[in-house]
């Protein structure tokens, strides 16, 4: 059977989680936390070590650079013994460790997926800013220890486009849309490095990419600071934790403060939830009330001046800054189609609220035009694509594209590879149309 | 991890979501695809939530190897012997597959360690299937017998188009691997490694484990296979097993570890070159440090943009990455 024959291995990336499997498939086999927990202690040894000693070099040197583990495991490994060190390869959505990196697709490949590399094309993502050597050295690492006989690597913003797409399609009943023209602004509020990056006809505009400097562990950073300024008591080793899954279960957007602050404190009941969990150390159960974390935390997206004094650009504005510096003659279609992705856009109503903001300052700017020109231009329409698989919508993007059977024709092939080199990988096709 | 495992984590991982969830859940429609061509499609519907079906399919067998029906001499035995009452073979398999089972989650028993070991057997489906004739012949080495029937020499299906031999006797069972690669650093590679097995076998602590030779040219066991099947271009390796390697719970491991022999070595020798690029970019981070020290303090102060477009990358970009 040949390689083209079975199905592509789709992996994303990011810096907080990362999600592997099959093309074809609607969802990915495994999401795991992108670190890897290393056992480091032979690090030292094998400069030391001569070549007649090697027995006690087997067993410490070349063993163990295998012991080590990665995602879940890793997490609880490390928290179990101190053996381990926890590294994460990801930082900002590049790649700044590739030693870490490559033992961590090692791992993915031979023991979660479990196949052979040199048997499956591959797919995988890297951020729109990522520089073209750190795609030199995905491709190297690729082809040179896994030996994969094609391989394509694809900015995630294009994907969640498309996978917004194939959603909307799919559970559309009429078959008008039939070509998709790729045009939109793709929010991308993940784990690490959000940003607001405008696509038209499946071409990333480089230069009108925005970003924004908070994330999902900021957002947790912020609850967990809110619970303990308030005086709750939380066992600190586990505060981050505890704040990240409290985020995930009750955090939800409200439409303005001022009014939720009244609505909170008008009926405590309902608004008010609790939190019960044992303590690790000492197992007495504790319980601890979160009250307006629910909501402001996601605001951080909309007012950044309360969680930092650094920076003051609401998330709305950025998308219209990003847009207006966008060719004049896409911005309709731009406003048209924005895009989310990423778990941390899946906050309840966040879809909502982002577009109301939107709209308002757009309506603004068209009155105000309107007032100074006496002219009545045509109203802009916003709309804000939300979907329910926001949180893996870039994997799901690449398992779409990686079906279509026109996708090993655009992969770098190990022919190719050896022909050329690694420079092969530094364009992507995406950007062959600005540079 | 230094040995492959034997259940599907995919497998498990969907089998146990599935128990824990219960009553409710979404559709699932998966195919994977594992090491030598092995694929498995799980499908669980919510207008049938006591069942779910699994279809296997098996790789492409070469032409000394025998299947009965499509599968491998003993599967459907296994099979019953191994889950019981809780699968269902489905005949004829699915469009494309070798073999459809129901699995019947109400069959489940109901005590949650046992649960967990038939959904751990359940997720090695591969091994029990695969390896049905090879477990045949190792009972009957544990029982110090042959079976009846069974010629000198043995081909079963190893990796697609490709087989590995048995020669059973009543002491002892040779096995005959011709190992074959794609890639030319992997075969020098693989070549050293499995001499550095044989090596190491000749230690001290490792007295009673089979043993191991390995010779680049078809060793006497093999004579009169068509010479398909014996070109090798990582020569072979033999390994005998005694009656005393296949005892009581050894039996599975053994069998696992034998049928997955090319892809332990294959990811072991992905491994070493993972390690040496590792060393590789050590040693060009020192090489350039010393590069560094020779430049001039004027060059020094131009401040280096984060990620530019120099053609170097430094291993850690922003000095210590632990955390």
């Amino acid at each position: 059977m040949d390689a083209t024959a079975r199905p592509a291995i789709v992996i994303d990336n990011g810096t907080g989680y990362s999600k592997l499997g099959f093309s074809g498939n609607s969802e990915p086999s495994f999401t795991l936390p992108t670190v890897v927990a290393a056992n480091e202690s032979f690090l030292d040894q094998t400069e030391l070590l001569s070549s007649s000693n090697w027995i006690a070099q087997y067993n410490a040197g070349i063993m163990a650079d295998l012991d080590f583990f990665i995602g879940d495991e890793a997490l609880s490994r490390f928290r179990s013994s101190g053996l381990y060190t926890l590294r994460s390869p990801i930082r900002h959505g590049q790649v700044h460790d590739w030693d870490t990196m490559e033992r961590f697709w090692q791992q993915c490949i031979f023991n979660y997926l479990r196949c052979n590399p040199e048997e499956h094309y591959f797919l995988l993502t890297d951020s729109p800013v990522s520089t073209p050597e750190s795609r030199e050295c995905t491709g190297e690492i690729m082809f040179e220890t896994f030996n994969v006989p094609g391989l394509y690597i694809s900015v995630q913003s294009v994907l969640s486009l498309s996978a917004g797409y194939a959603y909307l399609k799919s559970i559309s009943d009429d078959d008008s849309d039939t070509t998709s023209d790729m045009t939109g602004v793709v929010v991308d509020i993940g784990d690490g490095a959000p940003q607001v990056v405008p696509v038209v006809n499946g071409y990333v505009i480089g230069s009108s990419i925005k970003s924004f400097p908070f994330s999902g562990s900021d957002v947790t950073q912020f609850v967990s600071q809110l619970l303990q300024e308030r005086g709750e008591l939380l066992p600190p080793e586990d505060s981050l934790d505890i704040s990240r899954k409290v985020k995930e279960m009750y955090c939800y957007t409200c439409s303005d403060i001022v009014k939720e602050f009244k609505k909170h404190d008008k009926k405590p009941d309902k608004y008010i939830k609790h939190w019960t969990a044992v303590k690790p150390k000492t197992g007495v159960p504790y319980t601890i009330d979160i009250g307006y974390e629910r909501f402001l935390g996601p605001e951080i997206f909309f007012n950044p001046e309360i969680y930092s004094a650094d920076f003051s650009t609401p998330l709305p504005e950025l998308i219209d800054n990003c847009v207006q510096s966008a060719p004049i003659d896409t911005r309709r279609a731009l406003y048209k189609n924005i895009v989310l992705s990423g778990g941390s856009t899946m906050f309840k109503d966040f879809h909502k609220r982002l577009q109301n903001d939107i709209k308002k300052i757009v309506d603004e700017r068209v009155a105000a035009t309107n007032a100074r020109h006496r002219v009545e231009v045509k109203p802009i329409e916003v709309n804000v694509v939300a979907h329910p698989i926001q949180s893996y919508a870039v994997w799901f993007g690449g398992s779409v594209a990686a079906s279509n059977p026109e996708f090993f024709e655009f992969c770098h092939t190990k022919e190719e590879y050896e022909e050329h080199g690694a420079s092969i990988c530094r364009t992507s096709p995406v950007f062959k149309g600005m540079y | 991890m230094i040995l492959l495992q034997s259940p599907s984590r995919f497998l498990l991982q969907i089998l146990q979501d599935r128990v824990l969830s219960g009553e409710k859940g979404m559709d699932i429609d998966c195919h994977t695809v594992e090491f030598d061509d092995v694929r498995y499609h799980i499908q669980f519907s919510m207008r049938n939530p006591k069942v779910m079906v699994l279809s296997v399919a098996l790789p492409l067998p070469p032409p000394e190897a025998i299947l009965y029906e499509g599968l491998p001499l003993g599967a459907i035995e296994a099979i019953k012997a191994a889950y019981g009452p809780v699968v269902q073979i489905l005949d004829p398999p699915k469009d494309g597959f070798d073999l459809t089972m129901k699995i019947s989650l109400t069959k489940l028993p109901l005590d949650e360690e046992q649960r967990n070991a038939i959904l751990t057997q359940i997720a090695s489906i591969r091994e029990v299937v695969l390896g049905a004739p090879l477990k045949l012949l190792l009972k009957h080495l544990a029982s110090k017998t042959v079976a009846p029937n069974v010629d000198k020499l043995v081909a079963l299906v190893h990796r697609p188009n490709e087989s590995f031999f048995l020669a059973p006797q009543a002491d002892k069972v040779t096995i005959v691997y011709p190992m074959r690669f794609q890639d030319s650093i992997d075969i020098v590679l693989a070549t050293s490694f499995l001499q550095e097995f044989v090596e190491a076998r000749r230690t001290a602590a490792l007295n009673n484990v089979p043993s191991c030779m390995w010779s680049p040219a078809p060793p006497l066991e093999l004579k009169g296979v068509s010479a398909d099947a014996l070109n090798a271009n990582a020569g072979f390796v033999t390994f005998v097993v005694y009656p005393r390697h296949v005892e009581g719970r050894k039996l599975d491991r053994t069998v696992w570890n034998l049928l997955t022999f090319h892809a332990y070595v294959s990811y072991h020798v992905k491994c070493s070159e993972g390690f040496m690029h590792t060393r590789m970019r050590r040693r060009v981070e020192s090489l350039i440090q010393a590069l560094d020290r020779a430049k001039s303090d004027a060059e020094k102060l131009k401040k280096l943009v984060h990620g530019g477009s120099f053609k170097r990358l430094s291993l850690t970009n922003e000095g210590d990455s632990r955390f």
